[in-house]
């Protein structure tokens, strides 16, 4: 097996253009090469090894857009200042993910595109109406979020193309947002349930909600049903048990040996209490 | 087919022969006879092999060897002198009893080196982060978090 380390976007789409179906791509490993040894990678002749392309990776803000490379790693997201200001739901996901090792390797993009229903970074990326920049040798072009996840482990990423990075409008300065996930112990653990919850909000009320979430159906989305009941609310009691009920009944968690699907179920609802109570707390609603 | 790494191990400007999927541990281990990193759960889960690669802790079992083409790794090995005598971290685990069965320390060993190495005063909970990707079934944590604070007690690694 052949390993090709191309060190410039440029490089890197010339060979997937020329070798396509041929090439795995891998940007930190740390779970395409756990699926190797285990003989779950279709057969491919070569690793495509994007990690080493510089121009991928970090985090950067310029006229209300935040952009961040798919290289960046976890332990890059969690110890940013434009992410810890603006997006602190992001570095709270990337925390839950692994320990200080897969922290330092593993990357945002890998974690979108591997498209694994557990994924911890896409229930934050879902809530902040990311755009996914993408690119063939054809040039770059843009996939809403809320499109981007097909399948268990499918994508919207078409075939020779990779992930530059995504793009995340600045949220207004009266926005709320955390990560809460729920697993057997706090690290090194696959998420039972995982939410995002952002609310900006207008006075005491709530103008914007997004709640997304991951381990509860094939592919981590965005419970829209649930927010809209938020919206215009204080995320008082009758708001957020309605939210809460409505999001139990959009979602299709599976039983596993982790946990059954009813206990799923209600961890969303309960976590969704959870997140307003945080939020009332923190913007100061009584 | 094999494709050429060269890299720096310990400090010592290194060239082998892998083949493109081959894991760091298996190079470090099979190739250049640095057995002093222990396969655990050979998928990233246990920490046993940890290395450090350009100053951060990574799992050598599933990170792929020519990744760490023209990268700073450095292994257990390293930590004792050329006298063959311990570092202070390496003492305080003997001195605090963190060892037993022995199979983790390594491991343990380079993830802490790292740590101490960017923060000279770790709090607790800044030291059970940095080890919760590091499993030791013997122990227990205690005595090793122990040898964690005697080291900052002297001044570091």
């Amino acid at each position: 097996m052949q390993f090709l380390a191309p060190n410039t976007v440029d490089k890197a789409l010339e060979m997937l253009s020329e070798r396509g179906d041929d090439l795995r791509i891998l940007a930190g490993g740390t779970d395409v090469m756990i699926q190797r040894m285990t003989g779950q990678l279709p057969r491919c002749e070569s690793l495509l090894y994007i990690g080493g392309i510089d121009e991928l990776r970090g985090v950067g803000r310029l006229d209300g857009i935040i952009r961040i490379g798919a290289l960046t790693t976890h332990r890059d997201l969690m110890t940013d200042p434009i992410i810890a200001a603006h997006l602190p739901s992001f570095a709270e996901a990337a925390a839950t993910v692994g320990g200080w090792q897969t922290q330092a390797v593993g990357t945002l993009g890998g974690n979108l595109c591997n498209a694994s229903p557990a994924a911890d970074l896409a229930p934050p990326v879902l809530a902040a109406d990311a755009v996914m920049v993408v690119s063939g040798v054809d040039g770059p072009s843009r996939i809403p979020v809320d499109h981007f996840f097909l399948d268990r482990r499918r994508t919207a990423l078409p075939a020779g193309q990779i992930l530059l990075g995504i793009e995340v409008p600045v949220p207004p300065a009266t926005t709320w947002e955390s990560y809460l996930k729920v697993g057997r112990r706090t690290a090194m653990e696959v998420a039972l349930v995982g939410l995002a919850a952002r609310f900006s909000m207008v006075g005491k009320r709530v103008e914007t909600a997004r709640l997304g979430v991951c381990s509860v159906s094939p592919t981590p989305l965005r419970l829209p049903h649930a927010e809209s009941v938020l919206v215009g609310s204080t995320l008082d009691e009758n708001a957020v048990a309605i939210a809460a009920q409505r999001s139990m009944e959009m979602i299709d968690p599976i039983d596993d040996q982790r946990a059954t699907a009813s206990y799923r179920r209600m961890l969303v609802g309960r976590l969704i209490r959870k997140a307003a109570r945080l939020a009332r707390h923190s913007l100061g609603i009584q | 087919m094999t494709q050429r790494l060269a890299l720096q191990v310990n400090g010592i400007p290194r060239t082998v022969d892998v083949p493109g999927d081959e894991v760091l541990l298996d190079t470090l281990r099979d190739r250049l006879h640095l057995t002093g990193t222990k396969r655990g759960c050979d998928e990233g889960e246990c920490g046993a092999c940890t290395v450090i690669v350009d100053g951060a802790p990574v799992h050598s079992c599933i990170f792929p060897a020519l990744a760490a083409q023209g990268a700073q790794v450095r292994t257990v090995e390293s930590l004792a002198g050329p006298e063959k005598e311990l570092s202070t971290l390496q003492r305080a685990f003997v001195d605090q009893a963190a060892v037993q069965c022995g199979f983790c320390t390594p491991g343990f060993l380079m993830t802490l080196t790292a740590l101490l190495e960017s923060d000279s005063d770790p709090s607790d909970r800044e030291v059970d982060e940095a080890i919760a990707g590091n499993i030791c079934r013997c122990t227990g944590y205690s005595a090793i978090r122990a040898a964690v604070r005697s080291v900052v007690r002297e001044g570091g690694p």
